[in-house]
Order: C-alpha cells, then sequence, then structure tokens
C-alpha cells in the first residue's frame, strides 16, 4: 500500500468492523441491484402476451373426414394429425401380435391425457388426435395407413418416421427396436359437436396441459 | 447556486427547452384532471369502459385502432368471459378457406380490433379525400401541450378538441368539407363533430353528457396509447426506493472508506 | 489489501494467471492503478459513460430480438414491445432515454475536459480518441432514431442523408447509395440496423484504446498539474471504485425518474404517427443532443463561391472536427481553468453559445433565431480557432501549487492552491 496517503491513527477494531459491515452491505445491495435488474431481461424473451394468445384452441370440422383419411392443422405452431380410422384399422390395434411389438401398449407413459389412455388413445375411438412430431428427433412422420407395401409383410399400418425409420402404429403407439423411446402425444382437445373437436381444449371436468407429457 | 447545479441546469434546459414553437392560430390547450396524472396514478376503469362503449357505438365507424386485440379489454376490467362476448359480436375475415376464399366468422380475443376500413383508399373514397388516424396512439403523438409530454397532455387535447367545435368567427374562410375547431391546429379539422351529448346510453347509468363522454373517450384512448402505463409507475416507486437505498448505503461507505484521505 | 495475484492463495487464480494475466492485469489496472487524490465529481463522468455504453447494448441486443427491420412491420414491432413482450416497455423506455442520458453524460465529460485541459499534453491522443466516440456515437444515435419508423425517423433519415447531396459532383450519387433506392426507404432502414447493431461494438474497441491511452499517463486532476510522487496519489481501488458506485447510484436516480416517470420528456410525439412519406411533419427537429450541430448546419449563408447548403456541411463537420485539433490550438502552458483567469470566463461563453444554438436549432429559422444563430455559430468557431490560441498568448496564469498533495492537505482537505510558492510548468 505505497501509493496511499498515511492513514490517521484510529481504533482499529472498531472501525475494521464498521468498515467491513458497509463495505459488505455496499457489495451486497449492488448485487442484489444487478439480479433485480438482470431479471426483466430474461423474462423478456419468455413468450410474449400476443405470441400466448395466438396459442388459443383451434376448431376442426370432421365432416368431410372420409374414412382412412388424415387431416394435418397447425396447433401452437405443432402440426396436428386428425384421422378417420376404418373398422379394419380398429380391429388391428388389438391384435396380440401387434401388441407384443410395441414398447409402450398401454400408454403407461404420460403422453397423453386420462381420457386418451386406453387402446384407441383417444375419445372417439374412429377419431384419432395426434401431435404428429417424432418423439426421437422431431421430424414429422408420414402417413402409411396401408399395411405390408415396402415396409415389410408384417407391417400392421401405421406412422413410418423418414428421418431415422421410427415407427408408430395407428394409434401413435412407437414399436420396440426403433429410435424413437416415446409414444406420439395426444393433445388436449374436445368434441364441441358431433363433427367439431376443439384442439387446445379439454372436455368438461378434465384438465391436461401438452406440458405434463414426458417427452414432445 | 452551487456550480454542479448551475451546470445541471443549463443541460436540463438545453434538453428540456427543446420543444419547438409552433406557429399557429389555434387556442391553448386547456389543462384538465385525470386518474392518471401524476407519479401515483392509475386508470379509472369504469370510465375506460364508458370510453370504450363511446368509442365502439361512435368512433369506430371511422377510426381504427389496429394496435389493440379485444383480448387487451381485461386490462380496463372487463372478464375473459366479457371480453370473448366482446369479440364475438364483431365479424372478423379469416381465411383461405379450402375453396381458397376469405371468409367472414365471429371474433375471438386474440383478434385485432375490426377496421372499419381494409385500406386507406378505401377510407378516402368514403370520407371525401379524409384520412381518420388511427387512434391506438393518438394520445401519445399529441402530448405537446404537456411540458414532459405525458399521458395527460395527449387527453388534455382530445378531450378539448371534442369539445372545441364552434361556429367559425365572422369573416373567416373555410374551405369545401371542413370544420371549424378552436383547438385544431389551423382551426379547419375534416372530421365533421362527431359527439354533441347523449350519443350513448352508458351501461352503468352514467349521464352522457358532451363533457363526460369526451373525459370518458379521452380516459379509454389514454390506456389504448400506453396499457402499461400503471406498471411503469408502479415499478419505478419499487426502484427508485431500492436505488434511494442504495445510493445511501453507497454514500456511507464512501465517506467511511475516504475518511482516511480528507 | 490484496497480495500481488501471482502470490495469490487461491491455486486456480495462479493456474489462470499463469496462463492469462487477467488477475494480474485487473490488479495492476485497477485496484493498484495510482490516481490523483483529488479528483472532484466532474471525474464521475468516465465511468458514467462506460456504464451507459453497457446499458445500451445490453438492452439494444434484448430489444433486437423482438424489432423486425422492415419498413411494413417496424412502427409495429416496437409497439408489440411496448405492449406484448414481457417487460418490452421498460426495455423501450430505458434504450430510449439512454440515448439522451448517454449524451449527457458524454457532454459533461467533454466539457470537463475543455475546462480542466485534459486534451493537452499528454493526453492528445487520449482527447482525440474520445472525439471520435463522440463521431460514432452521433452516428449510432442517428440511425438508431430512424429504426421505429415513425415521421420523425422517416424525416429525419431524409434530411440528414440529403445533406450529403451538397457535394459537389459526387453529392447526389452518394446520396442515392446510402439510401439504396429513390428515397429513404426499407433498403436503408435495414442497413441502417446492421449499422446501428454493428457500430456500438466499434465504440467498445475504442473505448478500449481511449483506456489504454489513459493508463499510460493517468488521470488529469482539478489543479491540472502532474503528479510529483506517491503522495499525491491513492490506488483506483478502494477510492475511486466507491465514488465510481455512488455516483452511479445519484446518476440511476435521474435515469429513473425520467424512465419511469417522464419517458417521452425528451422525445418528440411526432414520432409516434407511423412514418408517411407523402406527409411531412410541420417541424422536423432532431433529438436535442444534435440540436446546436443542426443550429449551426441552417445557420451558415452563402460563404464567397460556397453555396449555402455545402458550406453548412461543412460548418457541420468542422465544428467536430475543430475538436480534433484543440491540443494544438490552445496554447496555455498551463492546464486547469482554475489557474487561468481569463479563460476560466470564456469557457462559461461557450457553453451559454452552445445552449443558444441547442435553443435555436429547436426552432424555425425564422426572424431573430437566424440572427442568432449565425451569431451562435460564428462565435463558436471563433472560442476555438481565434480565442483558444490568443487567450493561450496573452494570458498571464495565476501560481500553481508544488503539488497536489501540497495543494490538498495544507488547507485541510481544502482544494485551493497554495498561493506563495513559485509557477511551476505543468
Amino acid at each position: 500500500m505505497a501509493d496511499t496517503a498515511q492513514p490517521k491513527p484510529m481504533d482499529a477494531h472498531v472501525s475494521a468492523t464498521r468498515r467491513d459491515f458497509l463495505q459488505i452491505a455496499a457489495t451486497a445491495v449492488t448485487g442484489i441491484g444487478a439480479a433485480i435488474a438482470a431479471w426483466p431481461l430474461i423474462d423478456s424473451m419468455n413468450a410474449a402476451r400476443d405470441t400466448l394468445a395466438a396459442g388459443a384452441p383451434l376448431d376442426v370440422d370432421l365432416s368431410h373426414l372420409q374414412p382412412g383419411q388424415q387431416i394435418i392443422v397447425l396447433w401452437r405452431s405443432k402440426p396436428i394429425f386428425v384421422v378417420n380410422r376404418t373398422a379394419p384399422d380398429l380391429k388391428t390395434l388389438q391384435e396380440p401380435t401387434v401388441l407384443d411389438r410395441l414398447r409402450d401398449p398401454d400408454s403407461t407413459v404420460l403422453q397423453q391425457p386420462a381420457y386418451a389412455q386406453n387402446w384407441h388413445r383417444s375419445i372417439k375411438p374412429e377419431y384419432l388426435v395426434l401431435v404428429g412430431i417424432c418423439t426421437h428427433l422431431g421430424c414429422i412422420p408420414e402417413f402409411t395407413p396401408q399395411p405390408g407395401g415396402t415396409l415389410g409383410p408384417d407391417w400392421p399400418g401405421g406412422y413410418f418416421c423418414p428421418c431415422h425409420g421410427s415407427r408408430y402404429d395407428l394409434s401413435g403407439r412407437v414399436f420396440q427396436g426403433v429410435p424413437a423411446p416415446y409414444n406420439l402425444p395426444v393433445p388436449p382437445y374436445n368434441f364441441i359437436s358431433n363433427t367439431v373437436i376443439r384442439i387446445g381444449e379439454n372436455p368438461a371436468g378434465s384438465t391436461f396441459d401438452l406440458n405434463e407429457i414426458e417427452q414432445l | 447556486m452551487s456550480k454542479p447545479v448551475l451546470w445541471l441546469a443549463c443541460l436540463a434546459l438545453l434538453a428540456l427547452g427543446a420543444a419547438p414553437v409552433r406557429a399557429q392560430e389555434a387556442a391553448p390547450i386547456p389543462k384538465a384532471s385525470w386518474s392518471f396524472s401524476g407519479p401515483f396514478g392509475t386508470f379509472d376503469r369504469a370510465a375506460a369502459q364508458r370510453g370504450f362503449q363511446v368509442y365502439e357505438e361512435v368512433c369506430s365507424h371511422c377510426h381504427s385502432m389496429n394496435l389493440l386485440h379485444y383480448g387487451d379489454l381485461v386490462g380496463i376490467g372487463y372478464t375473459e368471459d366479457e371480453v370473448k362476448a366482446i369479440a364475438a359480436t364483431k365479424q372478423v375475415t379469416d381465411g383461405p378457406n379450402d375453396q381458397g376464399e376469405m371468409y367472414q366468422r365471429p371474433g375471438r380475443p386474440s383478434d385485432a380490433f375490426v377496421a372499419p376500413f381494409p385500406n386507406e383508399k378505401a377510407a378516402r373514397a368514403a370520407l371525401n379525400g379524409a384520412l381518420p388516424p388511427d387512434l391506438s396512439l393518438i394520445i401519445k403523438a399529441r402530448a405537446d401541450s404537456s411540458p414532459i409530454k405525458g399521458l395527460s397532455g395527449g387527453a388534455d387535447y382530445v378531450y378539448a378538441l371534442l369539445q372545441g367545435f364552434k361556429e367559425p368567427p365572422a369573416g373567416f374562410k373555410m374551405s369545401a368539407n371542413m370544420n371549424y375547431n378552436i383547438y385544431f391546429p389551423g382551426n379547419q379539422i375534416a372530421m365533421p363533430q362527431p359527439l354533441a351529448g347523449e350519443d350513448v346510453k352508458y351501461a352503468d347509468g352514467t349521464k352522457a353528457t358532451l363533457p363526460q363522454e369526451a373525459h370518458d373517450v379521452a380516459t379509454f384512448l389514454t390506456w389504448a396509447s400506453e396499457p402499461t402505463m400503471e406498471e411503469r409507475k408502479f415499478t419505478g416507486a419499487k426502484v427508485l426506493i431500492f436505488l434511494l437505498v442504495m445510493t445511501g448505503i453507497l454514500y456511507a461507505a464512501k465517506r467511511q472508506i475516504w475518511a482516511d484521505v480528507h | 489489501m490484496s497480495a500481488p495475484a501471482n502470490q495469490s492463495q487461491s491455486k486456480i487464480v495462479r493456474w489462470i494467471d499463469h496462463r492469462l494475466p487477467v488477475f494480474t492485469f485487473m490488479q495492476h489496472e485497477l485496484y493498484d492503478y495510482p490516481t490523483p487524490r483529488n479528483l472532484s465529481y466532474w471525474w464521475n463522468f468516465g465511468s458514467l459513460s462506460g456504464i451507459m455504453l453497457v446499458i445500451m447494448i445490453v438492452t439494444g441486443i434484448f430489444l433486437a430480438m423482438q424489432y423486425t427491420p422492415n419498413a411494413t412491420m417496424a412502427f409495429d414491432s416496437v409497439e408489440r414491445i411496448m405492449r406484448d413482450v414481457n417487460f418490452g416497455w421498460l426495455m423501450r423506455y430505458i434504450h430510449m432515454n439512454g440515448a439522451s442520458f448517454f449524451f449527457m453524460v458524454v457532454y459533461i465529460h467533454l466539457f470537463r475536459g475543455l475546462y480542466y485541459g485534459s486534451y493537452k499534453e499528454p493526453r492528445e491522443l487520449l482527447w482525440m480518441l474520445g472525439v471520435i466516440i463522440l463521431l460514432l456515437m452521433m452516428a449510432t444515435a442517428f440511425m438508431g432514431y430512424v429504426l421505429p419508423w415513425g415521421q420523425m425517423s422517416f424525416w429525419g433519415a431524409t434530411v440528414i442523408t440529403n445533406l450529403f447531396s451538397a457535394l459537389p459532383v459526387i453529392g447526389p450519387k452518394i446520396v442515392a447509395w446510402l439510401w439504396g433506392g429513390f428515397a429513404v426507404g426499407n433498403p436503408t432502414l435495414n442497413r441502417f440496423f446492421s449499422l446501428h447493431y454493428l457500430l456500438p461494438f466499434v465504440i467498445v474497441g475504442v473505448v478500449g484504446l481511449h483506456l489504454i491511452a489513459l493508463h499510460q499517463h493517468g488521470s488529469n486532476n482539478p489543479l491540472g498539474i502532474d503528479r510529483k510522487g506517491p503522495q499525491d496519489s491513492i490506488p483506483f481501488h478502494p477510492y475511486y471504485t466507491i465514488k465510481d458506485m455512488f455516483g452511479l447510484g445519484v446518476f440511476l436516480i435521474i435515469y429513473a425518474a425520467f424512465v419511469f416517470y417522464m419517458p417521452n420528456a425528451l422525445g418528440d410525439t411526432q414520432n409516434y404517427v407511423q412514418a408517411n412519406p407523402l406527409q411531412t411533419p410541420p417541424e422536423i427537429v432532431p433529438e436535442w443532443y444534435f440540436l446546436p450541430f443542426y443550429a449551426i448546419l441552417r445557420s451558415v449563408p452563402d460563404i464567397l463561391f460556397i453555396p449555402a447548403k455545402l458550406a453548412g456541411v461543412l460548418c457541420l463537420f468542422g465544428a467536430i472536427g475543430v475538436l480534433f485539433f484543440l491540443p494544438w490550438l490552445d496554447t496555455s502552458r498551463v492546464r486547469s481553468a482554475r489557474f487561468r483567469p481569463v479563460y476560466k470566463w470564456v469557457f462559461w461563453l461557450l457553453v451559454i453559445d452552445v445552449l443558444v444554438l441547442g435553443y435555436v436549432g429547436a426552432n424555425r429559422p425564422e426572424g431573430w433565431f437566424i440572427v442568432a444563430g449565425r451569431i451562435a455559430t460564428l462565435y463558436y468557431f471563433i472560442h476555438f480557432i481565434i480565442l483558444f490560441p490568443v487567450i493561450g498568448w496573452l494570458e498571464r496564469p495565476l501560481p500553481l501549487p508544488t503539488s497536489i498533495s501540497a495543494a490538498v492537505t495544507r488547507k485541510g482537505g481544502a482544494r485551493l492552491a497554495g498561493a506563495s510558492t513559485p509557477m511551476e510548468k505543468p
């Protein structure tokens, strides 16, 4: 400390603790201020009000959806598959030979609301609603409902993801031996009439948020 | 006065005195009283809702408010359900549908306020070439009568303007399709007098005199110009208190550390 | 205080410092760095400027995450920030008022330098780097103001870019090149956004050079005399770190008062109207920190064979350019105005002159504003080009104290000069 001027003699012990307290207080209050100042900047990166408002529920009219046909709509910027499954499709979903090849045939992992935790993973068996994002690395799986074909003679019909070869059945349940770990998620949805579903809204008495699932 | 204070006063003069002198014959804008004035001001929600009613029933026939969405109305005290109901009364253009056509559907909270005209040219065609300005920021854009360009300056202007329609004085030459207003710069405004009192029947039963309507719509428009004003002032109080405490502690620490030098 | 970093207790500190001497650097340049013991609060404004630069960059980066630099969407994207983005209104108002406070702080810092002779030997380059920083700040602020795409953004951009058309022969080509089109438009906005993001980091670089130059010889001080030895200095830490922090606290209180309670006081209400290329607003006024230069630009009439427009542009750049030459224009051998009885008052004439220029710049160029503007512009150049050298030659400075510590300790802390010591060269 050769550069400092001569300090006046003082009671070293008392002033040392008082000086420490003030300096600690000064440092602490400045640090708190800096942390408080950082929060608005970080929070500004969270979804803005208009972004959240745009995530409002979406109504889909099913009256023109033919049996065996799939449409894709966007809800919260995610592709949503809506399928009108035929009777043969629904029979295949319950066959033991298919169920044996699935990783999670009973949908025990939380990838769907309680009202879709069944073999058809939906409210009404004919209509399937899925989030069309492969649980492996996020590609959109292709709708391949026809059995057999290029996917092999024991392909029962379902989804095939072109990126890394993951396969799902016509309820979105993932097969064993493929890269994807989980069944395709089911979003919250509700029949507001016999032919119109509202994606993003639960039936009365249920609560389910897509953020609750294991993994998108 | 000490030198540093003189210094800072000079700089303040330079900064704040920069308001340009406008050459205008318009009368000076009288000051009115507003619930949102001052550092502790808040929006009178009842007045803002009445003002919204005036906007809806009168002003919205010519003036758009493109920056507002129906969902924002919760900010003046409407519930989510009331907001959904208000939005649902509007017809909003959406589309294209699967046939490739645009169609009308009932509004949702996420929709922007429906504009009276689809574009500028349509507005001018319908209104003798005049373009009614969008009202989303009108209060901030007209705030010059306040020395700090605060919201009350703009509200004073709108409040005065709406009550400023008079007969032109003898000898004053009016241009075609213009109206005389004592507060508008140049005294000639394309907008005909929009309010005369009793133009709406207030849902809460308040008597709809002209000053009442003008005051309420100015309150609504002020909220629309800056919906975050209350958050701003409230956060400001917390920040200033913290800064005062922090600066006090730092000052004490400074004196302590410098004691052996002085 | 703390031991040198290479003898630090912490093994981690020693490991890092041996490979990249950041801790030794901090120790030397921040902690031990000898600083005159008599600095007044006018010396806080350098660190305040640095902090404002950081605040502007940080808020600017987060604003840029939400802003859209397209002419059809820019205005609405700013209003989206104000209404929908979490704390968007806060970041915008901090950034908007921050520009004003940044200039306020830098102008005070600059005038401090003028008063105390901080631009004189050996700090000429330090000063010139500061002028470069000021120029870069002006360019950055100008382009930043265009981004919200309000009426003032658009028309201010039109007026200022049109300045370059005054240059003979190549002028109009340069203007069209700046615009990227036939007028200020979307290409202009996009490139201004890119450059507005870039220039602050160039400023950071020049500030780095500014600080290196500063540390070569250390700070000037109110007496304007060199440090003679250790008795004249105190280490920067903790004395000036705490003093700077306290000054920052006071400054933030004033800044917060504007941001939270009068956020639009320093702005132009016309900029809350979206840009309309077909309608010029009744007054085109730049932000207050440009007003003196704006006044100079408009005041200059035809000079000899140079048309008024070109003369105005040359005087505008000359007004800043003349600052570069101050170290040589000033012939006084004494630094601080405290010991310069004539210059001390003439300095205040400059302050008044700049305020007059600012007031003239805010108003229409008519009536007595034109006369006042011309006189004030003339005085501005006379002050630097004529008065600086002449006063330096003719003035009899007061006797300087023998040393800083002598001046400080003799009167028990009061910062007065010792009267009877012989005059010393600074």
